[in-house]
């Protein structure tokens, strides 16, 4: 397509450039659909790569980075065929406006027939009903971009679930070596865990590492209601495959694999590469895979913490109204990590002693607020908690800070911290606001009946006092204690 | 908010603990819970300001409050509670003995009718050791009542409530916490906030006798306590079940520190103003 470019993200990040690590040296590969410019070099470096894109322009591009481009549509590759297929940008952007509207499972089967036997396919599926579909606040159905020629969104023929997907390309001839659930975003996941490690795994620090990872990637972006959440709560819950962003798959064409990938359960990656796997003592263990330049990550390696996020704790116990334990965490993560914020600490034992507060991730530097933040996350998201008067962050802050145990009671002001822009906690705020209004309102109309009760006091009181003061008796009482008073001062001066 | 805060010194004892001066408490940004009931926390007719929390002493009555309608309410604990935490017994105390009754009471618009003779003979029968009856203000300034029960016993009364911030007797609960230590037992022939008081400070409790009423009181209210606190309601309870039952609805547990305390008050440095 001449005048046409890509108008959403590629696929890429860390994550995704590490499952393209594991092909083969000197294999041919076939990237089918728009990858990242750095994905595609790495690859390209190591093997030889063809590249399939649809927009012209987007295919000179990379075509002047040396690479070979088949600039058109999937439908018109027929005579190639390749080690490796990797379509990590899924199948919906392998068609130009021009000729066959391939559907998903038509796609599959195009790319199937370019897989050499025992080779290997790297495959993304965007799942409809992934968290970053249910907090989008747009439709994909009704979508105005250039791309979005014939909008199908969850009318697709895709597979809505693992287990389905694995089934449709076994149907195709296609076998399953690895599948991972990806969060929180389908074109750059951060998070990649296989469903047994979310069945079997640590679901509360899993729990916990989804919705940090939901965190970063909605920072002030407009949601429909907050993914940290939403994620959190489905992996803990045991819905981590179901609601991911999508699932990656490595599969081979049948019979049997020309090379097999190996690829830990759990890959965790915003910026270096964590791998994260059972030991044989059964102990989930973290690897750092890819260093980044400038940060020390020395402290990922090792056990990963066990236990439940803290700010899930702090929130429960807040709605629980339990002031004993709300006042234990508090104190407890202070005392033990009073740098790191609660989305970053994980508790693993119920009598919250200073040892069982572990920070997640070691490598986040040390921030001054933490409290604040707190409070913001219980007031802007509208949670219930045992200080319902206290409206504002900084009240509410300096009566969590003194619950903690915390010394001074004047709290200084932090910056706000870039939270997901949630339209749930938009409304909860209206409607916090109304309220706060019409109780302001009814106070008004008290103080007012209390001043004019007052005022009608204070006039009686006056009233009272002209009348004995201005009264004969109340005279010649004054007459009586001014002549006492002067004879008074006389005897004084006769005696001194 | 309201002078019902400073019935019993309850604001001057807050003040106290959050070190500041008791016989000055700055204003107190709520409504504090003034004796145990069973309703919002609010006593009866106090005209509650939306928006501002009711400072309740259990989860309990938060929960019931809530269900009433009142979304801003948080659970501090009794002041006597607060005031226990300053007041340590001393370890060379006397011997405690006897009993310290205190009958139901009235107030200024509701008066108690019931027969106060037949309440002094079941008391003697049932306690063992001297009898010190302890009357509100109300009663103890009715010279026919007072009389009616200073033939049997030493008569005491810890002072008066307080009304419009005025007159308020700021020592009420030490008064009343130094009686208590004096004695084995704390009875009445209703619960209230006396026989709570009497658990936290040591007293062995018991509820017993002719229930008196208000005119014009809440009957249905008054047998629902019998009914819900059962274990409270006896001449001689289970001190492992009645103990912790008592404690509850007092808010052991949930006493905020003195910082945290100032801070739902309102009364941390920048925030504090004149009663």
């Amino acid at each position: 397509m001449p005048s046409f470019t890509e108008d959403r993200p590629s696929a890429g990040g860390v994550l995704l450039g590490y499952l393209t690590e594991q092909v083969p040296d000197g294999a041919e590969v076939l990237v089918a659909g728009p990858h990242d410019a750095a994905l595609i070099d790495a690859l390209a470096a190591r093997a030889t790569v063809t590249c399939l894109l649809r927009s012209q322009p987007d295919a000179i591009g990379l075509e002047s980075r040396g690479v070979r481009v088949l600039c058109g549509s999937l439908a018109k590759v027929t005579d190639e065929s390749y080690d490796v297929v990797v379509a990590l940008d899924g199948l919906e952007r392998l068609c130009s406006v021009e000729g066959p509207q391939l559907d998903w499972v038509e796609s599959l089967r195009a790319l199937h027939r370019l897989l050499r036997p025992g080779g290997t396919l790297l495959l993304a599926v965007e799942n409809e009903l992934g968290v970053h579909k249910l907090v989008d606040p747009s439709s994909s159905t009704a979508s105005q971009a250039d791309s979005a020629w014939r909008p199908l969104g969850e009318f697709d023929t895709k597979p809505g679930n693992p287990g389905r997907l694995a089934g449709r390309l076994a149907a195709e001839g296609l076998a399953v070596d690895w599948l991972g659930a990806a969060w929180p975003v389908p074109h750059e996941p951060t998070l990649i865990a296989t469903p047994n490690a979310l069945q079997d795994g640590p679901a509360d620090a899993l729990a916990a590492v989804t919705a940090g990872a939901a965190g970063r990637a909605y920072a002030e972006k407009s949601v429909l209601s907050d993914p940290r959440r939403l994620a959190a709560a489905a992996v803990r819950g045991g819905l981590g495959p179901e609601l991911a962003s999508a699932w990656l798959v490595v599969a081979h064409r049948a019979p049997r694999p020309a090379a097999a990938l190996s690829l830990p359960p759990v890959l965790i990656g915003d910026g270096p590469v964590v791998e994260l796997a059972p030991g044989r003592d059964g102990v989930w263990t973290r690897r750092v895979l890819h260093e980044v330049p400038g940060r020390d990550l020395s402290a990922l390696n090792g056990p990963l913490p066990r236990g439940r996020l803290l700010e899930e704790l702090l929130l429960a116990a807040c709605l629980r109204h339990d002031l004993p334990i709300v006042r234990r965490l508090l104190t407890g993560w202070t005392s033990a990590h009073p740098g790191a914020a609660a989305d970053n600490v994980v508790v693993h034992e119920d009598n919250y002693t200073v040892p069982s507060f572990s920070v997640l991730d070691p490598s986040v530097p040390p921030q001054t607020d933490v409290i604040r933040r707190f409070a913001q996350t219980l007031i802007g998201g509208g949670y219930a908690h045992p200080w319902p008067a206290a409206v504002d962050v900084p009240t509410l802050t300096s009566i969590l800070h003194a619950a903690a145990g915390l010394p001074g009671d004047d709290v200084e002001a932090g910056e706000e911290p870039p939270l997901p822009d949630s339209r749930r906690e938009h409304e909860e705020q209206i409607r916090a606001l109304r309220r706060q209004l019409a109780d302001a309102t009814t106070r008004a109309q008290w103080f007012e009946r209390e001043l004019g009760r007052r005022d009608s006091e204070l006039r009686k009181a006056r009233m009272q006092i002209a009348a004995f003061s201005g009264s004969v008796s109340f005279r010649v009482a004054k007459l009586g204690v001014g002549v006492a008073r002067k004879a008074r001062n006389r005897l004084r001066k006769g005696l001194s | 908010m309201h002078h019902a805060n400073h019935f019993y010194g309850h604001a001057h004892i807050l003040a106290e603990y959050c070190g500041l001066d008791p016989d000055d408490p700055p204003r107190i940004n709520g409504f504090v819970q003034h004796g145990w009931n069973v309703v919002d926390g609010l006593g009866y007719g106090t005209p509650y300001v939306p928006g501002r929390p009711i400072l309740v002493y259990s989860e309990r009555t938060r929960r019931r409050a809530w269900s009433m309608g009142r979304r801003h309410v948080t659970v501090i604990g009794a002041p006597f509670l607060y005031l226990l935490t300053m007041r340590p017994e001393a370890e060379d105390a006397p011997e405690r003995e006897g009993t310290i009754f205190y009958p139901f009471h009235g107030w200024e618009n509701q008066q108690v009718v019931g027969d106060h003779q037949r309440q002094v003979e079941e008391i003697l029968e049932t306690e063992d050791g001297p009898v010190t009856f302890c009357l509100y203000w109300n009663e103890f300034q009715n010279d026919q009542v007072r009389e009616s029960y200073e033939r049997y016993g030493r008569v005491v009364c810890h002072g008066y409530r307080g009304k419009q911030w005025l007159d308020t007797d700021r020592h009420f609960l030490d008064k009343q916490l130094a009686e208590l230590r004096r004695h084995k037992r704390v009875a009445s022939n209703r619960l209230s906030s006396a026989i709570f008081h009497g658990v936290a400070a040591g007293c062995e409790p018991a509820v017993y006798g002719d229930p008196m009423h208000l005119d014009r009181e809440d009957l249905p209210m008054a047998e629902r306590i019998r009914r819900e606190w059962p274990e409270l309601h006896g001449k001689h309870l289970d001190m492992s079940v009645a103990g912790p039952s008592a404690l509850s609805e007092l808010g052991d547990g949930y006493l905020a520190s003195p910082a945290e305390l100032r801070a739902i008050l309102g009364w941390s440095a920048k925030a504090r103003v004149p009663a």
